[in-house]
């Protein structure tokens, strides 16, 4: 399972996608107001043997890379979307491509046109699967090719798609980004069950599948027994995020459940750590 | 799971199944923006339900829902989607002065009718669409999702088996951080709309108020106005007929809140209860029913967790599946359009008080 990573640090709470409290999400957020607060955390993760941190190539990461000297692996959420613009995000692909286009730099908006030549806008507007290797070239662009371990496309996308049974989505999604960057393809999803299900009615094998797996059943789609069935059947590297239940049980409680179901790695999120070295380092020893 | 000193959770809380409809029904969706897709989607994964059409004017939308994986027949007016694909319920989504128009097209040609709060920019208008859907006998409801959610679901459970006794005082709020600008007020509230913060951001709390307590027998109301033309904050309160009184505040201009987040806190004879999207916290002076003394907390993720699919959270999924079961003969939801059609009443008292500066006003239920 080569690119599929074992344990990851989230950082989505840090725009604040997560289920731990509102509370939670606030110390979050204050703690990594700063860049060299999330810098240190970032390298204590790195030196505690994660294979990478899950994470969304948006302002507060890339400056917060930016203070690093050793190169932080990164699997990329993408589209790069802050809280607020996910409020405000209409589901179409054109309106992401022009968003990241405005705030690319100039060798990303080359690469994209070069990209754009074969799926030009005027034959494939709006159509997802043709138009999204233009925005992972975008995005992924803001990172250095050396951090770059994989692409995960965030749920919002993927469970859209997931809804509407398009295989050929997937199979030309994963497909780009193996071919393009030489990276893990990952698909992140709020109906684990579900996708699992249908990759394996439609033979499709990711590099990763991140989505909720704790002893609660919280966001366990579409229930707890049909998420732990296909856990059990699927041979596609499941990454378990959601591991406290927004808080409820112990972080090592929600690994061991997830381990014990199948899952092949964790992502446990800046809130759900306390001590990001120790814990990290403990649970890359589980 | 079993909380130490108190009974099995099971006990407190009663799991329920998903609701689902009992015969297959035929789906479409009106309004082809986040919210319309968000329903294609939801109710692509119901089961039983097909997405048999969708509809928008905007050729462009018709192409993005396309370029998703949604195959479903696309048309320009709901007179074609209607004679082309005969659903047996429509979700609306359109724009506000769309809204109205589309659900009468539907409600006459006999389709059942779901539209997202409000039902339509005006009260008349909104009344004019329950009237139809009354005389035509049809299934109309809006679709709000607050009261699907889990945690408010059980506290509504809750105060029904009057287990806090004789309500003395409510206090809610919805804040967002989302309008600090004029421009982002714009975006909010389009021009059209009928106001800011509290018919966008706040409807959902309101109705759920309402569900959860009755109507109110007088409102009074003030709002400020920061970044455009409708408020930004509103304060209301409301007087309950035994004389409890319930306020509301709500502010989209509030920073700390990317994420909506609404709390109620209820206090009555025999103790309090606080709701919000984490949790639902209730302490007894004395035991009712299943329900002990003392402090109990029941979180998010020990209440049943229904929807058999997520986006966003699950409250969508459970709001679309209670609507389309009723339209499948089961029985209907906490949006069904007279309860709507409630809160719009008391929405526009609030406003009406707020224009003159905080006057009580009655509100007598028709």
């Amino acid at each position: 399972m080569s690119g599929s990573p074992r344990l990851l640090l989230a950082t989505r709470s840090l725009v604040g996608v997560s289920l731990a409290t509102r509370d939670r999400l606030l110390d979050v957020v204050a703690r990594y107001r700063e860049p060299e607060s999330l810098a240190v955390t970032l390298s204590k993760a790195v030196g505690a043997g994660v294979d990478g941190v899950l994470a969304s190539p948006l302002p507060v990461l890339l400056a917060a890379v930016a203070e690093l000297k050793q190169t932080v692996p990164i699997y990329a959420l993408l589209p790069a979307l802050t809280e607020h613009e996910r409020n405000d995000f209409e589901p179409g692909v054109e309106g992401l491509i022009e968003r990241a286009r405005g705030s690319a730099g100039l060798l990303a908006r080359l690469r994209a046109g070069w990209s754009g030549l074969a799926r030009p806008a005027a034959l494939y507007r709006g159509d997802l699967a043709r138009r999204l290797p233009l925005l992972i070239e975008l995005e992924v662009a803001r990172l250095s090719p050396r951090a770059l371990k994989g692409v995960v496309l965030d749920a919002c996308l993927t469970d859209l798609v997931l809804a509407a049974g398009k295989r050929a989505f997937f199979d030309s999604y994963c497909r780009f980004v193996r071919r393009r960057f030489g990276a893990a393809a990952g698909l992140e999803t709020h109906n684990l069950g579900l996708l699992l299900a249908r990759l394996r009615e439609w033979d499709l094998r990711p590099d990763l599948v991140v989505g909720p797996l704790n002893p609660c059943g919280l966001m366990m789609k579409p229930s707890v027994a049909e998420v732990l069935d296909e856990l059990k059947r699927t041979d596609v590297p499941v990454v378990a995020k959601e591991l406290r239940a927004g808080g409820v049980v112990s972080l090592v409680r929600g690994a061991e459940f997830a381990r014990s179901h199948g899952a092949y790695g964790l992502a446990p999120d800046l809130a759900e750590v306390e001590d990001v070295g120790t814990e990290l380092r403990a649970l890359g020893k589980g | 799971m079993t909380v130490p000193g108190l009974p099995a959770q099971h006990e407190i809380v009663d799991p329920t199944g998903p609701p689902a409809p009992r015969r297959p029904v035929r789906v479409a969706v009106a309004g082809l923006g986040r919210a319309g897709i968000a329903h294609a989607a939801a109710v692509s994964s119901i089961p039983g339900c097909e997405l048999v059409g969708v509809v928008d004017a905007r050729a462009a939308a018709r192409r993005d829902v396309r370029g998703l994986g949604y195959d479903a027949p696309s048309f320009g007016s709901v007179a074609k989607l209607v004679a082309r694909t005969q659903p047996d319920a429509l979700f609306v989504s359109a724009g506000w002065q769309e809204r109205g128009p589309i659900a009468r097209a539907a409600l006459e040609a006999g389709v059942a009718v779901c539209v997202d709060p409000p039902i339509a920019p005006t009260l008349a208008e909104a009344a004019a669409v329950v009237r139809l859907a009354a005389e035509r006998n049809t299934p109309l409801a809006s679709c709000h999702a607050l009261a699907c959610h889990p945690v408010f679901a059980r506290a509504r459970a809750i105060l029904a088996s009057g287990a806090l006794g004789e309500i003395r005082q409510v206090r809610s709020s919805t804040y967002l951080s989302r309008v600090f600008s004029p421009e982002s007020q714009q975006r909010a509230a389009p021009a059209e709309s009928a106001g800011g913060a509290l018919v966008h951001s706040a409807l959902d709390l309101l109705f759920v108020l309402l569900w959860l307590l009755g109507p109110p027998v007088q409102v009074r109301a003030t709002s400020r106005r920061f970044y455009g033309p409708f408020e930004d904050e509103i304060h209301t309160m409301m007087a309950l007929p035994g004389g409890a009184e319930v306020g509301l505040d709500c502010s989209w201009s509030v920073p700390g809140y990317p994420r909506q987040s609404s709390v109620i806190e209820a206090e009555g004879a025999n103790g309090k209860m606080l709701i919000s999207d984490d949790a639902l916290e209730v302490a007894l002076a004395s035991g009712h029913g299943p329900l002990p003394s003392g402090p109990l907390r029941l979180g998010h993720s020990e209440l049943p967790q229904a929807a058999r699919f997520d986006l966003g959270g699950e409250t969508l999924y459970l709001a679309d599946a209670s609507f389309l079961a009723w339209v499948a003969g089961g029985p209907p939801p906490a949006g069904r359009g007279d309860a709507a059609l409630e809160a719009l009443r008391v929405m526009d008292v609030v406003y009406e008080s707020a224009r003159d500066g905080g006057k009580p006003i009655a509100f007598v239920a028709p």
